[in-house]
């Protein structure tokens, strides 16, 4: 029911998308293009950077360039946002994956059917472990179809309504990685939703008891104290998700090839290690209880 | 050596607002391979603990609990595909078909559509198994619930309430059910409150109350337990009755506007005898039998439990 749902949200976003957008006329098109001209010699003479050194993360200015300076006709549906807007979807596609473990998790003790599969099987860890097993299949499954159609449904649009002018070759590539990195971060998700739903025995508990976590408790202790950032698990997810690490915006700025930057506060390795900790750790917790209480 | 062998098991549940509730103290049974043991008791009684004991649900907090020789604690995974069960209410997924049901519980054990189709017959649910369960009766609830309990083929059933909340019909359709399985040399472990039902249907029963075991035994034994009642007589005369019976030496009560004598229904021909001459023609006689009922209340009233 989730995924149709999903699948709903999809066609009717992509379809206002649409409507708002329309495909550029030929005179947009060669105004674009001059400009892009224009910008792209402006960088060529280092006037786009502080100094004539590429980034870090392109090998030369020319390519450095042609990204910056891509010509960007006016459309509302462009083929070059499209890693964009499937990493700004990742919200949505990771709480998806936490709502479909927090049911996975609490359906058999809503349904009382625990007791049932327990006297089929009564090796309790096995049961859990082969339950978060099945979380990251499905979760990983149904969030990385419903990108796919995403991703493909922005394309029908970008042809029909959109343009695909300015657009990096490796566009898609980057799209799909961010698919990915989301499904990776909604499966993680997924766990600790598994094992909330677990310890608390109900799907409800999960769901609540999760999002009260992240949205109130992570979004408080954040805004008082944002030095503890790179300990929580939404700030993890969004570095995983984005790329982009978290700063420390009270440390000492440095400069790397004439770029200022803040010292980093959360890195995408450590994010990772981060979401690891609270996965095992709530798994292990939920391993645990499940193993000691009585089921009555 | 027993089926189900329980050594001094006691269970405690912690109360929510403090305190302690003894659910089984101290509870030692044993139930012999083959046929219907009943279990009985009171709502409370701790019968449903001690299934949850046994099916490794709930965590004693002393005594050993053995199924098939086996220790419960330790060595449950190794016997627990020889064991069906339904502990209350059979829990099923209410929108799966009652098929897709018992799908999912095969998988767990290597059962296949032959075993599910042989099951659906046994309990006579194959015209409603595409059916979601949440169309279903409680009665087929129920049935579907023996039919996940026997898709193991276990040589051991253990059946918490199985005719609860069932009509006249479906307890009928339960208990033949329960009697043709211990008939097939199964051992079906039976807990129940409807006496009636488990007189009819098992072979040994234990009584249970405030999580103790009161008695257990054959049936006929346990009934023999039971004071006996002598034999129950209507005449058109009571009083008349009283008179021509304590003349041949009996005793009879009236209860209820009917003879009550205290003679041994093998005696039946005296009681008839001493009427007869008295000129009082009994329109009924008949022993008053004693019933599992009748046994379980005495048993118990010692306990505060009979009313």
């Amino acid at each position: 029911m989730l995924f149709v749902a999903g699948v709903i949200l999809i066609v009717v976003a992509m379809v206002i998308a649409a409507a708002n957008s329309h495909k550029p006329s030929p005179d947009d098109v060669a105004r674009a293009e001059a400009f892009s001209q224009q910008q792209f010699a402006r960088c060529m003479q280092g006037r786009f950077l502080a100094s004539k050194e590429p980034p870090p993360d392109f090998a030369t200015l020319e390519e450095f360039c042609r990204v910056a300076a891509a010509p960007a006709p006016a459309a509302n549906m462009r083929l070059s946002d499209l890693a964009l807007v499937t990493e700004h979807t990742g919200t949505f596609t990771i709480l998806l994956g936490v709502a479909i473990a927090a049911s996975l998790g609490g359906a058999d003790w809503t349904a009382g059917t625990m007791t049932t599969l327990l006297t089929w099987e009564p090796r309790r860890i096995r049961v859990l472990l082969t339950r978060a097993l099945v979380v990251v299949v499905v979760v990983s499954a149904v969030t990385i179809v419903l990108q796919a159609l995403l991703i493909g449904a922005f394309g029908v649009g970008v042809a029909l309504r959109g343009t695909s002018l300015g657009t990096p070759p490796d566009e898609v590539r980057h799209a799909f990685e961010a698919a990915f990195r989301i499904s990776a971060v909604a499966a993680a998700f997924g766990l600790v939703a598994l094992a909330i739903a677990t310890v608390g025995r109900s799907t409800v508990a999960a769901l609540g008891v999760l999002f009260g976590y992240l949205v109130l408790f992570e979004g408080v202790i954040a805004g008082f104290r944002p030095s503890i950032q790179d300990r929580l698990l939404v700030r993890a997810g969004s570095v995983i998700v984005g790329q982009q690490p978290i700063y420390d915006m009270s440390g000492e700025t440095s400069f790397v090839t004439g770029v200022s930057q803040q010292p980093i506060l959360l890195g995408i390795h450590e994010a990772w290690v981060v979401l690891a900790f609270y996965v095992l750790a709530l798994v292990g917790l939920a391993l645990l209880v499940f193993r000691a209480r009585d089921v009555n | 050596m027993g089926v189900i062998e329980i050594e001094g098991l006691r269970k405690e549940f912690r109360r929510l607002r403090g305190g302690r509730t003894v659910a089984v103290a101290g509870l030692d049974l044993e139930v012999p391979e083959g046929g219907v043991f009943g279990f009985l008791g009171p709502n409370g009684a701790g019968k449903t603990t001690t299934i949850r004991c046994l099916l490794g649900l709930v965590r004693p907090d002393s005594g050993d609990v053995r199924l098939l020789g086996t220790d419960v604690t330790r060595g449950l995974p190794h016997v627990i595909g020889k064991v069906g069960s339904i502990v209350e209410q059979p829990a099923l997924f209410p929108r799966f078909s009652g098929r897709r049901n018992l799908e999912i519980l095969g998988r767990i054990d290597g059962r296949g559509a032959r075993e599910i189709d042989m099951v659906l017959q046994r309990v006579g649910l194959m015209e409603r198994a595409k059916d979601l369960v949440k169309t279903y009766s409680l009665g087929m609830k129920q049935r579907l619930g023996i039919a996940a309990a026997l898709l193991k083929d276990p040589s051991v059933l253990v059946l918490d309430e199985p005719a609860n909340g069932l009509d006249p019909a479906g307890i009928v359709e339960v208990r033949e059910l329960i009697r043709s399985l211990g008939d097939e040399g199964r051992t079906v472990f039976v807990s129940s409150h409807i006496l009636s039902e488990v007189q009819q249907t098992a072979d040994r029963v234990a009584i249970l109350a405030r999580g103790r075991l009161i008695k257990a035994g054959p049936v006929h034994e346990v009934l023999a337990a039971g004071r006996a009642r002598g034999m129950l007589v209507r005449v058109s005369d009571p009083d008349a009755g009283v008179r021509a019976l304590a003349a041949a030496d009996l005793d009879a009560t009236i209860d209820g506007g009917v003879l009550r004598v205290d003679v041994q229904p093998a005696d039946g021909e005296r009681v008839s005898r001493a009427l007869v001459a008295a000129d009082l023609y009994p329109s009924e006689l008949r022993a008053d039998e004693v019933d599992l009922e009748t046994v379980f209340l005495e048993l118990t009233k010692d306990e505060g439990l009979a009313p």
